[in-house]
């Protein structure tokens, strides 16, 4: 196992180098660095104060290769003097930077952004298990009957509505017209933040409800129809306690494998939540860097993301390993 | 668990839900600073709306709007506005009085600007003993150093050096050495003495006052500078100077959370302004004359909270949690009513409207080297002439703006209110009979024997952004003509503007300062970019000549009619189709008064001047955000419902 | 473009009879009897078929072009004609009203009202299924063929065809969606084409997965080792074999997937890349309701058309998507 897990992780080296080369072509390759400074300096800017922003942040170098011939050539310094390459030693010595935009250190602004995210999906995962498990689980009790029927297509309904008509109404009807929660804003001053924290987790748990319901229903379903329950209540086993004690668990190993690819990516926020409802954390720092095209916050969140959604991939590689013994790992 | 005590269990967990929910509060605000003063008075708060983070609290260095908003609040200028009046005159803050053009003996110019004594720094850690010291002369002179060293990295040091003495020299030294030798003597700033310095000057500069006013020539306290560096020192990383200002301004900075808000805290040594003993509009006498003379700032902290959104801003000033708003195209018909009055309801409750014609003006920019629309004048008149901005001003911005007959905003020197632009008085009948003798009859270009095709450049953007674009293509079109709508990203508009690769665009000019100069560059032959703003690659040797002498001259009926000259030829050549000035509604709450009648001022500094009536705010509030909880309980009764017919469904079953 | 109107008339027609060919085969063929009779007898499938074909035709009614032109030049279309007596008012009116906002009187009664420049809401959101069921399906033409390809190959060959194929898939999906659709708007504009191009390039890793997990179970099944013993080369064995099993799982992720697109559709538009100006969409009416609705008189009709439209197109694929299921694997319903 310990083998198996070392390798994977040496296997993530290469695709994250590749996402990052990607990254970078889509910024600089894409865009004239002339062009970005003037997106992040105010619009009235001198063509020195261009060059000087330029030097500073040392994107006055060649694109790829440091050689004759190039645009912004240096003679004197070495071929592999490039932005390209400085990139790369960047990434590799984890030196993350400053952001474009603000100038702010990018480390510090993901520290101070992950708590607010993580107060958002932390939760919002763990309610909307509980809720989707319940919620599941009532359906298999009613099983085959009208109730069950509605309550399918009920679920049906919830997935097919937009995330932002959730947004729309829940910030319209609870905060606007009913009043309960705060429309917009934040707090992390204990559990006042909770106030904040309603409406996006309440938004959060309606979009994901429908689909996890019906999948958890199948999976107990099929737990249900499964040889050792109907021998348990041949047994004499009443049905609630099958449900409870056996259906249950055994459901839930399956469901946790599934889930559990989600975990790594819940410091990552969710975009448009943050965003709509005024929550700083690291979902709407990503789309606002993209939005102002601000590289080095791109290359750090996607660095993180691929990071952790790689580390999800093998996590749920694991419980599956871990469940079924007859998964060999190599 | 026997099934009864599983049913009880239920229930208290539906309740104790309810009952947690009921604790809930929708206020947004975070706690004040501190709950009342020392002797026991109220410790008052302003809540006001921020559309995003500001990008820099560096006075050197920043250059937009949001960034001046802090900045004027935190740290003052050598000279500011009257607020009380709507034309800009300048009034000393820092300085004791106004700075002085004198030309010496030898032939130099410069300006003698005299300090206010007993001004401070704010204390903060970053001085000896963690007391601010007085601001003197050598501020003065660290500052204007500060903004020629490269690593500043000040965006408008370039613009000076034309002007003043000294800056060019010592950015190439220190682009020669790698860094700013701050010990190196400096041709810009003399020190005359403690509080007295002069400004040096290549050739006359009447601007120069202006910038004044304006935070890139704000003093900063050198310790400041080098303390704040982001570094780590024992254990402890510091902010950077952009977020950790030490200014002598009428707050100080206490918190700045990112994406979330600004608090600003009263800075108790501020002695700077004052709050105005006269001169306000008779209607405002009674409620501000009580604070005639009184030291600023009258409220004792704002918070700002950061909402990029508009909407969650309208909806958190209607719960009364924010004392001001901006009304935009949407919330306008929920407090104006078709007379653009304030509504009977609000004007009962006590809300009071503002209204700001701003230094902008809005215009189609023609690309003058475009070979079909740079060398046909009579097109550019056509199109300028079919487009009906009254329209367009009903239809998105509630019939607010103020038409533009030419490109001089109201207020600026200069500005004719009865001048009449024949390309501006929309016909659609004179307006194909000008294209027809454009060469486009009916928009059909003779040489293809297609309507002519013409690309209109716009930034992707929201909603309303899109439609204005969809609006401004159906106008043109109506001559016949195909616009082609080529949507760009913020950072591509910028590069098609600059590298003159459009037809034309939508452009917009707000003032840098309130002197004609400003706008006129925009169509100087030697501003065309890289080394300007003149994105209207317009050249012309007679308009040169022209600005060239108005640019540099004192407000006189000479330059009156210098610039009466200039505004003929570009009205006749059509260089530019004027449309609009902006225009901004400001929403006050009955407890917010009304002071500050100058609109720069209302935008910059002007919350020093904030006058709130607490306990009209505290009883307002408590009516408006009254809760309903009848949703709630039918919900709560309607799942117990559901939940007891599934478990009597299951029952049967298994029974 | 600047080819005659007809020629998108008949490729319109083309692809709609491709379409429906390709259907009828399917339905004929002895291979799926069982699963056709199952589907027939499902009554909420058959009504979720019937929506989505309404929607289809919709769509067909805005493509046809007929000879006439329009104010702006361009050719109508059917569903224009169709909406020919309708007329355009100044600014917003509620649904069915007689006045608009402003209070001055209508030119004529529009059942779900007017938007902010006076068009007719419902011709907007009929027009809108066009813009949704392009970007769906040809999204869907892009990502269907890689993903079955790449994902039968990886779990087919396994080895070292496996592991790049995960290495590729590992890339793409670490890359943010909204990251690439910004890019591609920067070189080429936006526009339908290009969203379709993100869309698909990053949308094909769902289908290739699954299609790579259930090629792994079946290549280890008798069959396959039957077919191998026979002698038969690996391409015969995926295109023979394989693939006609695993057509079920592509066709319910083709409608499953298409609803997930159509929804993404709408939450590009919130962010600032979706469709062009002038392009009707459901994803543009949502995002300028959440302004519209804080006026007043509060504007509601446009999110209500729009979202009523979205959701009634989703609901029918997903429960489109779950009969299918049910006709081919009963125990799992």
């Amino acid at each position: 196992m310990l083998n198996y897990v070392i390798r994977r992780l040496f296997y993530m080296v290469p695709i994250i180098f590749c996402v990052m080369v990607i990254t970078f072509f889509l910024f600089f390759g894409l865009v004239n660095v002339e062009t970005m400074a003037r997106t992040q300096l105010p619009p009235r800017a001198s063509q020195a104060a261009i060059e000087n922003w330029l030097h500073q942040r040392h994107y006055d170098k060649p694109l790829y290769l440091n050689m004759p011939g190039v645009q912004r050539y240096q003679a004197g310094q070495p071929f592999y003097d490039s932005l390209f390459f400085a990139n790369i030693y960047d990434l590799a010595t984890f030196n993350f930077g400053d952001s474009l935009a603000t100038n702010r250190h990018i480390v510090t602004m993901f520290k101070e952004g992950a708590i607010p995210s993580l107060l958002v999906t932390a939760p919002a995962f763990f309610l909307s298990l509980v809720l989707a498990v319940s919620f599941s689980l009532f359906l298999v009790y009613v099983r085959a009957s009208k109730l069950d029927a509605v309550g399918t297509i009920f679920c049906v309904m919830l997935m097919s509505i937009p995330v932002i008509v959730y947004v729309i109404i829940c910030q319209w009807v609870l905060g606007n017209l009913l009043r309960y929660f705060p429309a917009y804003g934040f707090s992390l001053h204990g559990f006042d933040a909770a106030r904040f924290l309603a409406l996006p987790i309440a938004v959060l748990i309606l979009n994901e409800l429908g689909s996890d319901t019906r999948l958890y229903r199948a999976i107990f379903l099929e737990e249900v129809r499964a040889d050792y329950v109907r021998t348990a209540s041949a047994k004499g086993l009443s049905p609630q306690v099958a449900l409870f004690k056996h259906v249950l668990k055994n459901g839930m190993i399956n469901i946790i494998t599934l889930t559990v690819a989600a975990l790594p990516t819940l410091i990552l926020g969710t975009l448009v939540l943050e965003d709509f409802f005024g929550i700083p954390g690291l979902g709407s720092l990503s789309l606002t860097s993209i939005r102002t095209t601000d590289y080095t916050v791109v290359r750090a969140v996607t660095y993180a993301g691929s990071l952790l959604y790689l580390l999800g991939l093998l996590l749920t590689d694991i419980c599956y390993a871990l469940v079924d013994p007859r998964i060999k790992l190599k | 668990m026997g099934r009864r005590s599983r049913d009880l269990s239920l229930l208290l967990v539906l309740l104790s839900l309810l009952l947690g929910l009921a604790g809930c509060d929708n206020n947004p605000n975070a706690a004040p600073w501190q709950a009342k003063h020392a002797d026991g008075s109220p410790w008052v708060v302003s809540y006001r709306a921020f559309p995003e983070d500001p990008r820099t609290l560096d006075p050197q260095v920043a250059y937009d709007e949001l960034s001046h908003a802090i900045i004027y609040l935190v740290y003052d200028t050598f000279l500011t506005y009257n607020p009380l009046k709507t034309d800009y005159e300048l009034q000393p803050d820092l300085a004791s009085e106004l700075p002085v053009m004198e030309t010496q003996p030898d032939g130099s110019l410069d300006y003698l600007c005299k300090i206010k004594p007993g001004t401070y720094f704010i204390d903060d850690p970053c001085f000896p003993d963690g007391k601010g010291r007085e601001l003197t002369s050598a501020d003065f002179y660290y500052t204007w150093q500060r903004m020629a060293d490269p690593k500043t990295e000040c965006p408008i040091v370039s613009n000076f050096s034309d002007f003043v003495k000294g800056l060019d020299e010592s950015m190439a030294a220190a682009a020669k050495a790698g860094h700013f030798d701050y010990s190196a003597p400096f041709g810009a700033i003399t020190v005359v003495d403690r509080y007295t310095f002069r400004i040096n000057l290549k050739k006359p500069y009447p601007q120069l006052k202006y910038w004044l006013a304006f935070p890139f020539t704000t003093p900063v306290a050198r310790e400041a500078v080098d303390y704040y560096d982001g570094k780590e020192h024992d254990g402890v990383v510091r902010d950077r100077f952009r977020v950790h200002p030490v200014g002598t301004g009428a707050f100080k900075l206490a918190e700045f959370k990112s994406q979330h808000f600004i608090r600003l805290v009263r800075n108790d040594r501020y002695n700077s302004l004052k709050f105005p003993t006269g001169g306000w509009d008779p209607a405002q006498e009674k409620a501000l004359r009580p604070y005639a003379g009184h030291s600023l700032p009258i409220v004792d902290e704002i918070q700002y909270n950061i909402i990029r959104e508009i909407i969650p801003s309208w909806v958190l000033f209607k719960q009364g949690w924010l004392d001001a708003t901006t009304l935009t195209k949407d919330t306008f018909s929920a407090a104006m009513d078709a007379n653009h009055q304030l509504n009977p309801d609000y004007q009962k409750r006590g809300m009071k409207v503002v209204k700001n014609v701003e230094l902008m003006t809005w215009y189609f920019m023609f690309n003058m080297r475009d070979p079909v629309l740079g060398k046909n004048a009579k097109l550019r008149q056509a199109m300028s002439t079919v487009f009906d901005t009254q329209k367009e001003n009903e239809i998105f911005y509630n019939g607010l703006y103020v038409m533009a007959q030419q490109f001089l905003p109201p207020g600026l020197f200069g500005y004719d209110p009865n001048f009449v632009n024949p390309y501006r008085q929309t016909s659609v009948e004179k307006a194909k009979q000008l294209l027809a003798e454009a060469g486009y009859p009916n928009g059909i270009d003779p040489k293809t024997g297609r309507p002519l095709q013409i690309t209109l450049d716009v930034q992707a953007g929201s909603g309303t952004e899109r439609q204005a674009a969809e609006y401004e293509q159906s106008q043109f079109e109506q001559l016949g003509i195909r616009i082609k709508i080529q949507e760009n990203l913020f950072s591509a508009m910028l590069e098609k503007q600059l590298r003159g690769n459009f037809q034309f665009v939508l452009a917009g000019w707000s003032a840098d300062y309130p002197d004609p100069e400003n706008y006129f560059n925009l169509l100087y032959s030697k501003s065309i970019p890289p080394d300007g703003y003149n994105e209207s690659f317009y050249s012309n040797p007679e308009y040169d000549k022209l600005f060239e002498q108005m640019s540099t001259m004192e407000n006189s009926p000479q330059r009156l009619a210098i610039i009466q000259q200039m505004n003929q030829i570009i009205t006749d050549q059509c260089v530019i189709a004027p449309l609009y000035n902006q225009v901004t509604l400001g929403l006050l709450q009955p407890w917010t008064q009304r002071v500050v009648v100058n609109g720069y001022v209302s935008l910059f500094g002007g919350p020093r001047y904030s006058v709130l009536n607490d306990e009209l705010r505290n009883q307002e509030r408590a009516k408006l955000n009254a809760k309903n909880y009848w949703p709630l309980i039918i919900g709560g009764i309607l799942l117990a419902i559901v939940v007891g017919v599934g478990i009597r469904i299951g029952r049967k079953r298994d029974a | 473009m600047n080819l005659p109107y007809w020629i998108q008339d008949l490729l319109v027609a083309l692809a709609l009879g491709v379409a429906f060919l390709l259907l009828w085969l399917a339905g004929k063929s002895d291979r799926y009897e069982r699963q056709r009779r199952r589907f027939l007898r499902d009554k909420v499938g058959l009504v979720s078929l019937f929506v989505v074909t309404l929607f289809l035709a919709i769509c067909a009614a805005d493509l046809l072009l007929l000879p006439q032109y329009n104010n702006d030049g361009f050719h109508l279309s059917l569903l224009d004609w169709c909406f020919q007596k309708v007329p355009q008012e100044t600014s917003y009116s509620a649904p069915l009203a007689w006045v608009d906002a402003k209070g001055a009187p209508l030119n004529g009664r529009h059942l779900l009202g007017t938007d902010a420049l006076g068009s007719d809401v419902l011709l907007e959101t009929l027009k809108a299924c066009r813009t949704a069921l392009l970007i769906g399906s040809l999204t869907s033409l892009i990502y269907i063929p890689i993903g079955v390809l790449l994902g039968i190959i990886a779990g087919y060959f396994r080895g070292w065809v496996d592991d790049l194929i995960q290495f590729v898939y590992s890339t793409v999906a670490s890359i943010p969606v909204i990251l690439l659709l910004v890019s591609i708007l920067v070189v080429i504009g936006k526009g339908i084409p290009q969203i379709t191009l993100a869309l698909g390039l990053t949308s094909w890793i769902g289908l290739c997965r699954l299609l790579r997990g259930e090629s792994m179970r079946q290549a280890g099944r008798q069959y396959c080792e039957a077919a191998r013993a026979l002698g038969q080369g690996s391409w015969k064995i995926i295109t023979r074999h394989l693939l006609p099993n695993m057509m079920h799982l592509v066709v319910i992720n083709f409608v499953l997937g298409f609803s997930g697109i159509v929804l993404t559709e709408s939450i590009l538009s919130y962010i600032g890349v979706g469709v062009p100006i002038g392009t009707a969409s459901w994803g543009i009416m949502i995002d300028s309701a959440r302004t519209e609705l804080n006026r007043e008189p509060s504007v509601w009709w446009n999110l209500a058309a729009a979202s009523s439209a979205l959701f009634l197109l989703v609901l029918a694929l997903n429960l489109l998507g779950d009969a299918l299921r049910k006709a081919f694997d009963p125990k799992a319903a």
